[in-house]
């Protein structure tokens, strides 16, 4: 049986993944992405201001399950399951 | 109806070598648009093509290969209407350095601070080379960057591409479209987006072969392995038996990192379009 890796994040638990930034490196695979979804012209973004940065699932073919993300998440945001394909 | 780079298109940029050529130089960019005039690249905003991108990759990884391959078709053709980027060994930096003729800076990677947040704050720590006369902008806005950025004069510059050739670093030039090359960056496996999007997904504009191609000196070469660690492409084994490296011609993008390690010299970098059938390997 075949199958394909979903990660879901729960954005009301992770806030300031910029500056938390663990998921990001843990992951052997490099699959998430952070990006500011508040952008001032021309100011950075302020990464400790909670809900400025989203990190998401984007590589997720390159994901092999192994959970160091899930077990790392300081707050329990991420989820990771592997979904069967008849 | 895969998608393949042809030596036509990059005629169409400016020909062999456009990045020697100081016209390509993003100087329109700094130009406001006229009235009615769309501005950016063709093919939209980079947060469609992103979204596009995103989609790719969740329908390969759901395994609907169909609907994939289609996707990945559309999104080259999107960009090959504006050159996106190419790789450029460290000697043609130097001449594109001298052909932009306006400011320079060093900046951080945006590549690696979306896919691992990091967070660059001095010279030899950024990676990323803003070039052509956008790049006055940071002097209008300069909090737009915490991390800030860094004018430098092309032999500076120069010296600074080095320091990242000897890390091992691929170097990529990133273009906004048509005569509008905007940087010049240090890129790797995986978190170079370009790169990435190539080798995995076969967007292939966002990562263009160099006019180059290495090529083993099988009188010089040892057999020693130390370029082979450094190839970004998997274009590199080592022949175990034979005691020679070997380098893949269709999977060389003719970055020369394996060149600048070999202590034998024993790799060379030969024009691409001398080989008749690596003309068309883009």
């Amino acid at each position: 049986m075949s199958g394909y890796m979903e990660i879901t994040i729960d954005h009301e638990k992770c806030t300031v993944p910029f500056d938390c930034k663990q998921c990001l490196n843990v992951c052997r695979s490099a699959v998430f992405m952070v990006m500011p979804i508040k952008v001032a012209r021309g100011k950075e973004t302020d990464k400790k201001e909670p809900g400025t940065f989203q990190v998401f699932p984007f590589f997720i073919d390159k994901c092999t399950g192994c959970m160091d993300c899930v077990k790392i998440c300081p707050v329990d945001a991420l989820k990771v399951k592997h979904v069967k394909v008849a | 109806m895969g998608f393949k780079i042809t030596s036509e298109m990059i005629d169409q940029w400016g020909g062999s070598f456009w990045y020697k050529n100081p016209e390509n130089y993003g100087h329109r960019l700094y130009k406001l648009p006229e009235p009615g005039e769309k501005g950016g690249r063709p093919g939209g905003d980079e947060g469609h093509l992103f979204r596009m991108l995103a989609n790719i990759i969740r329908l390969k990884n759901e395994g609907k290969m169909e609907e994939y391959l289609l996707e990945v078709n559309k999104l080259n053709q999107t960009f090959v209407e504006s050159p996106a980027n190419q790789v450029v060994p460290l000697q043609d930096t130097f001449d594109m350095i001298d052909a932009a003729n306006g400011p320079l800076i060093a900046m951080m990677c945006l590549c690696r601070k979306m896919n691992r947040a990091t967070e660059e704050t001095s010279l030899w720590e950024y990676s990323c080379l803003g070039i052509g006369s956008a790049q006055l902008k940071w002097k209008r806005w300069p909090e737009r960057y915490r991390g800030g950025v860094e004018y430098l004069t092309p032999s500076q510059a120069k010296e600074w591409m080095d320091y990242w050739d000897t890390r091992g670093m691929v170097h990529i030039l990133m273009s906004e479209g048509i005569g509008a090359i905007a940087g010049l960056c240090n890129c790797d496996y995986p978190d170079c987006i370009a790169i990435r999007t190539r080798l995995g997904y076969g967007i292939d504009p966002m990562c263009v072969k160099a006019e180059y191609v290495a090529k083993i000196d099988y009188e010089r070469c040892i057999g020693c392995g130390d370029c082979i660690s450094r190839c970004q492409f998997g274009a590199m084994k080592n022949e175990i038996t034979v005691k020679k490296a070997n380098i893949d011609p269709y999977r060389c993008f003719g970055c020369g990192v394996c060149q600048r390690v070999c202590q034998q010299k024993a790799i060379n970098l030969l024009p691409r379009r001398s080989f008749p059938a690596l003309r068309e390997e883009w």
